[in-house]
């Protein structure tokens, strides 16, 4: 995994902070000319992506391989749910705050046990961690839900954005487009930070342990301290991915966050291109498409999309291509393309 | 120097960028398509209604509800439609909001969200017609009341539909689990008094509200005897398998002799052979959701009770049945609407699921034309509680202004054997009175009548 | 006698036994594909499933039941060879989660791929073995014919595995080249065909697991899900080099989950993992049955 990943460019933080913003912006400006469904589409794709790029911190860059994701983003999900049925009036901010934290206290929790674990055994172990998220749910329905799971209100645009709206379905538009610009802003921090992280001294220290944790020790880094430190770091991700989704979709239950969702998301950031920022990007708006890459393959190729094989054309074609791109080009897109410029550049150099 | 006047331009140039298309964006969509006053989903000569109900997936099974519902609204189109206005009805596949086992909507994660934000912002329908499943439309009550779409005819038992403060514009259809099990109640004190009685229910708010209602009706159930099976484990059949051993087992081991089940068919068939093979046979008392008996299609359901809310489809006498055969017969003829019927050991044989979705389908054409030419929701919604619904139930169907739950019961039934003994029943036979609540929980009585069958409206012939 | 046998205890202890074995036999099976490639086989379940839905659904069409088993493990060997030469035999050398990636995106293509080749038959697949419970004076003991049957095939092909491994020269062999594989090179061993070998062999063992736990219940892609992740799990807390280790592990988890089925609640049943897995950690943190302490230097 080492040789995969090295650091690029370190702009200064001035310069980064005055680009996301300008990215910040530019997209939520694209959001006022698209359909509201697509609103909600992006919406979603920004709350994953998010979470993506937690796991590519964990697994790229401090090099341990979890799949109990989806349980950090149950917890976020289900300390929003029930905070938001207790306290509907408190702002958005202050109810992804707490789900984020509550993330990060749920890593350090799993941490506990994992960071003397290696490869296969951490893997086990997140993954019988992620499979105990739901019976605690269902054990404790009066809190939970249980099975049913909880049910929120949907965020509503305040009356200034409603206003910037009117004709046909003005409520309806209002709503999807506040919901995703909201996400926009909440993804664009997110990053910002995650951006800061990767180039701080918490990330190179982070990258020393996973290339060579001998050497790692004897330059005086505590291997456990950092460790423990991904895994809450990348957990408070996920628990901010899961309250943003929650906030957009409405409800939680037990089996929304469950294995093929960690499965999904390890696909999406291979697909993306481990350990980038861009990747983890690029990973959302996969999630966010993927239903209409499929819809076009079906016409492109004819397959009728109510015959059993239309209807698991989906499956198999995140499957393939993630075989695909783990044997072919295990940067995922992210990384192809940098290979493309580096192609591109190489001729001109030499000359 | 050069370096950073080059970075001014850029974010110069991007927030102008940005600036005029947040700008042209508010200024398109204040001039969007259709006037600010419209009633969505209605035209002169049209009005579209949506619902999102199991096409595929593990509850596909419910898919004939929606598809005799579809065969009612082109019945009466072909004769005219309703005051001149031909009924389009668009069913979207949420496969009961589980994005599994089969599904081919591929629609996401959450397919009853996203379908429901397609009807309402695609679409544009007037309203929801019959969505069914309880998880699945509780996930999308907020959105649609949020957005003011109306919610009629929701199929399901759950009391959730019956909350007319919070949500004006909810209506349910069945009577709620809570009622059907004081009425199962009644019969079990009646006819096995004295019985030890235990239950397996859905571990969700299905299960819990039938045990709530049996226990409102007087039953005393042991603790150790309120069995539940997980509702995850439908996605873990060896889970799942093991759970009903389980079960099962405890209640033989207490000598219970009344088993009570609020389940859905697949499952309920688990059960009716897991029982068999621990050899275990109790006197079944099952929840209309689980016992038609061409879903569950076991003989092992034979002799067991559960509640109809229509005339047996073996009375081949009634009215409304035979009225139902012409119009299933007169829709757009796609057998894969009706894979049963048109084909196989039971064609020909109605089923309650058909009867079912006809009844809510005749419900909204008679609130619709009550209307006129003039249609607006809130026009609809009053309609709603006070027409007189004239469909073919077996006690009245009717909502008032703090009562949205709908039908409040039925006739107790019993399953009986095919005439091939080997083969899986086909019809419930009624067995005495009709009985509903008066109301929904803790202090209704019981009344019990002969059932009353309305006749079918002329225009609707 | 008999209510000691029929008591609640031993009820579960029978029932968490026959499911433990069929845990142990996956378990057994990812150990075997560990020692051999030292790669995690997320598809070993839905590998399973896969010949199980060739051979079994032949019985429905009135085929023989034994001659559809082995045509199923027939096709899980098969699957096992094909799929090592041409998605792990490329990833050999490169970082460990190459081929879990690539594993998990199989996974993902045979559970799309089994519904869309086959329809969906909610009928349980028929065995010649009674299903009906054994009963004492109107008491259930949870064994039928049928239990025997999915026990003692099991106990079988773990034996024979054993038999494979101790007492063959293709066993030694196959030893030899997981342990030391320059070394073995240079003895003459081909090392790679062994590799592949394992394979072959531990998708034989799976699809034979897949065909116990189908018998008897619906064919269905995910029937093998939850049995993965115990297995998994049991096969972590055996140590990943011991396949005593991986066995005892997934009768662990198998009473572990029965005893919590009985004694609490069904929702709680996903935890049995979780709580072996957390107690091993805490006794020995390598795996219970590691010889050797593999801190890496």
């Amino acid at each position: 995994m080492g040789r995969l990943l090295t650091l690029r460019h370190a702009y200064p933080t001035s310069s980064r902070l005055v680009g996301t913003v300008v990215l910040a912006v530019l997209c939520v400006a694209i959001t006022f000319t698209l359909t509201a469904l697509d609103d909600s589409k992006l919406a979603g794709g920004a709350a994953i992506a998010i979470v993506i790029v937690g796991l590519s911190w964990l697994i790229g860059w401090s090099g341990q391989v979890s799949l109990g994701n989806s349980g950090f983003m149950a917890i976020g999900a289900y300390v929003t749910a029930i905070w938001a049925n207790h306290h509907a009036s408190t702002p958005i901010i202050f109810t992804l705050l707490l789900a984020t934290a509550c993330g990060a206290v749920g890593g350090l929790i799993l941490a506990l046990p994992s960071t003397r674990l290696r490869g296969p055994y951490l893997a086990g172990m997140t993954l019988a961690f992620s499979f105990a998220v739901a019976p605690l749910a269902l054990n404790f329905p009066s809190l939970t839900g249980g099975s049913g799971g909880l049910f929120l209100n949907f965020l509503s645009a305040p009356r200034w954005f409603q206003g910037l709206f009117s004709g046909s379905q003005a409520l309806i538009r209002a709503n999807a487009q506040w919901t995703a610009d909201v996400a926009i802003v909440v993804a664009a921090v997110a990053f910002f930070f995650m951006a800061n992280l990767i180039h701080s001294s918490t990330g190179r220290a982070m990258r020393l342990v996973r290339d060579n944790d001998v050497a790692a020790e004897l330059a005086g880094v505590n291997l456990q301290r950092t460790r423990t430190l991904a895994f809450a770091i990348s957990a408070a991700y996920a628990g901010l991915g899961g309250s943003l989704l929650t906030l957009l979709t409405g409800s939680v239950t037990p089996q929304t966050y469950s294995l093929p969702l960690s499965i999904l998301l390890l696909t999406l950031m291979v697909l993306g291109g481990i350990g980038t920022l861009s990747g983890a990007i690029i990973g959302g708006l996969i999630y966010s498409y993927s239903d209409n890459l499929v819809s076009l393959i079906n016409k492109a190729t004819g397959i009728n999309p109510t015959s059993t094989f239309g209807a698991n054309l989906k499956g198999i074609v995140f499957g393939v291509l993630l075989i695909a791109t783990m044997l072919l080009a295990p940067r995922g897109i992210v990384g192809m393309g940098r290979r493309l410029t580096s192609m591109i550049k190489r001729p001109a150099r030499e000359s | 120097m050069i370096n950073q006047l080059r970075r001014y331009a850029v974010v110069l140039s991007v927030s102008a960028v940005s600036l005029s298309t947040i700008s042209a964006g508010v200024l398109i969509g204040s001039n969007g398509a259709g006037a600010a006053g419209a009633t969505p989903g209605v035209t002169a000569k049209t009005i579209t209604i949506g619902a999102t109900v199991p096409l595929s997936g593990l509850a596909a099974g419910y898919a004939e509800v929606s598809a005799a519902a579809a065969a009612v609204f082109s019945y009466v189109n072909s004769k005219g439609g309703v005051n001149g206005r031909k009924i389009n009805y668009i069913r979207k596949d949420d496969c009961y909001n589980i994005d599994a086992a089969g599904c081919t909507a591929n629609v996401g994660a959450t397919p009853t969200l996203t379908q429901t934000q397609t009807l309402v912002t695609q679409n544009n329908v007037f309203a929801e017609v019959g969505s069914l499943g309880t998880a699945a439309q509780d996930s999308v009550l907020a959105y649609l009341n949020q957005n003011k779409v109306p919610d009629l005819f929701v199929n399901s038992g759950s009391s959730d539909w019956n909350q007319p403060k919070k949500y004006p514009a909810l209506f349910g259809y069945q009577p709620s689990y809570r009622a059907e099990s004081k009425i199962f109640a009644a019969w079990i004190k009646q006819h096995k008094p004295g019985a030890t009685v235990g239950t397996i229910g859905q571990g969700d708010d299905f299960g819990a509200n039938g045990l709530a209602g049996l226990l409102a009706g007087g039953l005393s159930i042991a603790s150790a005897n309120r069995l539940t099976y997980n509702p995850a484990n439908l996605l873990n059949p060896t889970a799942l398998q093991a759970e009903l051993v389980q079960d099962l087992t405890v209640l033989k081991t207490n000598n219970v002799s009344v088993v009570v089940l609020d389940s859905i068919p697949p499952i309920t068939q688990g059960i009716l052979e897991i029982a068999h093979q621990l050899s275990f046979t109790p006197q079944w008392v099952i929840s209309t959701v689980g016992s038609d008996p061409l879903s569950v299609a076991t003989p092992l359901e034979v002799g067991s009770i559960t509640m109809t809310f229509f005339p047996s489809t073996a009375t081949t006498s009634n009215t409304w049945n035979a009225w139902l055969k012409k119009v299933i017969l007169a829709a757009p003829h796609d057998t894969t609407n009706f894979p049963n019927y048109f084909t196989g050991a039971n064609a020909g044989v109605l089923d309650a699921n058909m009867q079912y979705g006809a009844g809510y389908a005749v419900a909204f054409c008679e609130a619709l034309k009550s209307l006129g030419k003039n249609v607006t929701r809130a026009g609809f919604l009053k309609a709603m509680t006070t027409v007189k619904f004239s469909i073919p139930s077996l006690v009245p169907l009717s909502y008032t202004k703090g009562q949205h739950q709908g039908l409040q019961g039925g006739s107790i039934a019993t399953i009986v054997a095919n005439k091939v003994p080997t083969s899986p029943p086909q019809y419930a036979a009624l067995v005495g009175n009709a009985e509903y609540t008066t109301g929904d929980y803790a202090n209704t009585k019981i009344v019990s009548n002969k059932q009353t069958v309305t006749p079918i409206p002329s225009w609707l012939k | 006698m008999g209510s000691f046998v029929t008591s609640r205890f031993i009820t579960y202890l029978l029932g968490g036994i026959s499911s433990g074995i069929v845990i142990a036999l996956v378990a057994l099976s990812l150990v075997i594909i560990w020692k051999s490639t030292h790669v995690l086989n997320f598809a070993q379940g839905a590998m399973g499933m896969f010949a199980t839905f060739v051979g079994m659904n032949l019985v429905f069409k009135g085929t023989n039941y034994w001659l559809c088993v082995l045509l199923s493990l027939a096709v899980g060997l098969a699957l096992g060879g094909v799929t090592e030469r041409l998605l792990i035999r490329p990833l050999y050398g490169k970082p460990e989660i190459n081929p879990i990636v690539v594993m998990v995106g199989f996974l993902g293509v045979l559970e799309s791929a089994i519904p869309s080749i086959w329809h969906t038959n909610l009928l349980p697949v028929p065995t010649p073995f009674s299903q009906i419970y054994y009963q004492d004076h109107g008491h259930t003991i949870l064994v039928s014919p049928f239990v025997i049957f999915q026990v003692s095939l099991a106990l079988g092909i773990m034996g024979g595995v054993a038999l494979l491994f101790q007492y063959t020269n293709l066993g030694l062999k196959m030893r030899a080249a997981a342990l030391a594989p320059e070394v073995s090179r240079l003895l003459g061993v081909r090392v790679n065909r062994l590799l592949t070998l394992g394979w072959i062999l531990s998708s034989g063992v799976g699809a034979m697991a897949a065909v116990i736990v189908s018998s008897g219940q619906s064919l269905a892609a995910t029937n093998m899900d939850g049995i993965f992740v115990s297995a998994f799990i049991a096969a972590a807390v055996g140590g990943l080099e011991s396949p005593v280790g991986a066995i005892t592990g997934g009768l662990l988890i198998g009473v572990t989950e029965s005893l919590i089925l009985g004694y609490w609640s069904s929702n709680m049943a996903p935890l049995a993992g979780v709580l072996v897995l957390v107690a091993s950690l805490a006794i020995r943190p390598q795996g219970i049955f590691t010889r050797n302490s593999s801190r890496r230097v």
